[in-house]
C-alpha cells in the first residue's frame, strides 16, 4: 500500500488523532520515551436513568505531540487501547520556529483526512 | 565553550539543484553527525537533489549549512565555526529531531538541545529521521521565508 506519491501509507510520516476515541488514559503520554505528548483532561458525571449512581468520564481537553522531540518510533500507537492514535505518511510540514512542530488536537486530527 | 578540535576544517559547500524544482539552486554544507545524514545522502542518490555540475540551471542560490544529527557540546564549536565561516547570503537549515530539539536525547548532559543555540535556523525539518524528500520540502519552504534564489 502507498500513497499517491508512492510512499508507504505506513510510512512513519505524522501521527494523526482521532480525538473522539481517546479516553484520556494517560498510556500513550507515560510510555512515550521523548515525552513529547502531554494531554489534559477534566471529569465528567453522567446521570443515567435507573443507576444507581453518576458515572465519572475523562473528557479531553487538550493534546499536543511535539514532532520536535519525537522520534517517530510509535510506541504510542501501538500501546493506545482505543487506536485513537495512528500513522499518517505526511512528511511536509517543516517549521520556522521549533514551537510550529508541535501540534494540537486540530491539527493532529487534520492529519485523518488527508490522502 | 571549549574551543574548536585543532586541525578542523570544514568541507566547502557543494551546489545542488532540486530535480523537481529546478529553480531552486542551493549550496549545501551538510554538517552530518548522525543517522539524518544518511537520508540526505538518499535525496541525492535517489536523484531528488541533483549536482549541479550535471545540470543547466539559472540563478545563484544561497548558501545552506544543513545540520543533520546530534550535535553534541563538544562538537558544538566546530558547527558554530562552520556556520561562520559561509559567505552570504546563508541560512541554517535543522534536519531531524535531534538537531531540532536534541530529539531521544533530551536529557542527555552532552548533547546540545537544539542546534538554534548555536545558529539562526531558518526551517526545522521535522522526522526521527525527516525522509529525503522532507528535505526538498525543507528547502521549498526555506524559499518562502527568505530569498534564497
Amino acid at each position: 500500500m502507498t500513497n499517491p506519491s508512492g510512499i508507504p501509507a505506513q510510512a512513519h510520516g505524522v501521527i494523526a488523532l482521532t480525538a473522539s476515541a481517546c479516553t484520556s488514559c494517560m498510556i500513550c503520554v507515560r510510555e512515550c520515551p521523548a515525552w513529547c505528548i502531554e494531554l489534559e483532561s477534566h471529569d465528567e458525571e453522567v446521570t443515567e436513568p435507573g443507576a444507581r449512581r453518576p458515572r465519572t468520564v475523562s473528557v479531553l481537553d487538550t493534546f499536543t505531540i511535539d514532532f520536535g522531540l519525537c522520534m517517530y518510533c510509535g510506541i504510542c500507537v501501538d500501546v493506545c487501547p482505543f487506536d485513537a492514535l495512528e500513522w499518517h505518511s505526511e512528511f511536509d510540514y517543516a517549521a520556522g520556529s521549533p514551537g510550529g512542530l508541535i501540534q494540537g488536537i486540530n491539527e493532529l486530527e487534520s492529519w485523518q483526512s488527508k490522502p | 565553550m571549549n574551543p574548536s578540535p585543532p586541525g578542523y576544517q570544514p568541507a566547502s559547500p557543494r551546489t545542488y539543484v532540486v530535480a523537481a524544482d529546478p529553480s531552486l539552486r542551493v549550496q549545501i554544507l551538510d554538517i552530518g553527525l548522525a543517522c539524518c545524514s544518511l537520508e540526505v545522502g538518499s535525496a541525492i542518490t535517489t536523484g531528488l537533489l541533483v549536482d549541479s555540475a550535471t545540470v543547466q540551471s539559472p540563478g545563484h542560490g544561497a548558501t545552506i549549512l544543513l545540520i543533520s544529527g546530534t550535535v553534541t557540546d563538544a562538537l558544538a564549536p566546530a558547527v558554530l565555526r562552520a556556520w561562520e565561516q559561509l559567505p552570504e547570503p546563508k541560512a541554517a537549515v535543522s534536519f531531524g529531531a535531534c538537531a531540532n530539539t536534541g530529539g531521544p536525547y533530551w536529557d542527555a548532559p552532552s548533547v546540545t538541545k537544539g542546534v538554534d543555540q548555536l545558529v539562526p535556523v531558518s526551517v526545522y525539518i521535522p522526522g526521527c529521521p525527516p525522509r529525503p524528500e522532507a528535505l526538498i520540502a525543507g528547502l521549498r519552504q526555506l524559499r518562502d521565508e527568505i530569498p534564497v534564489n
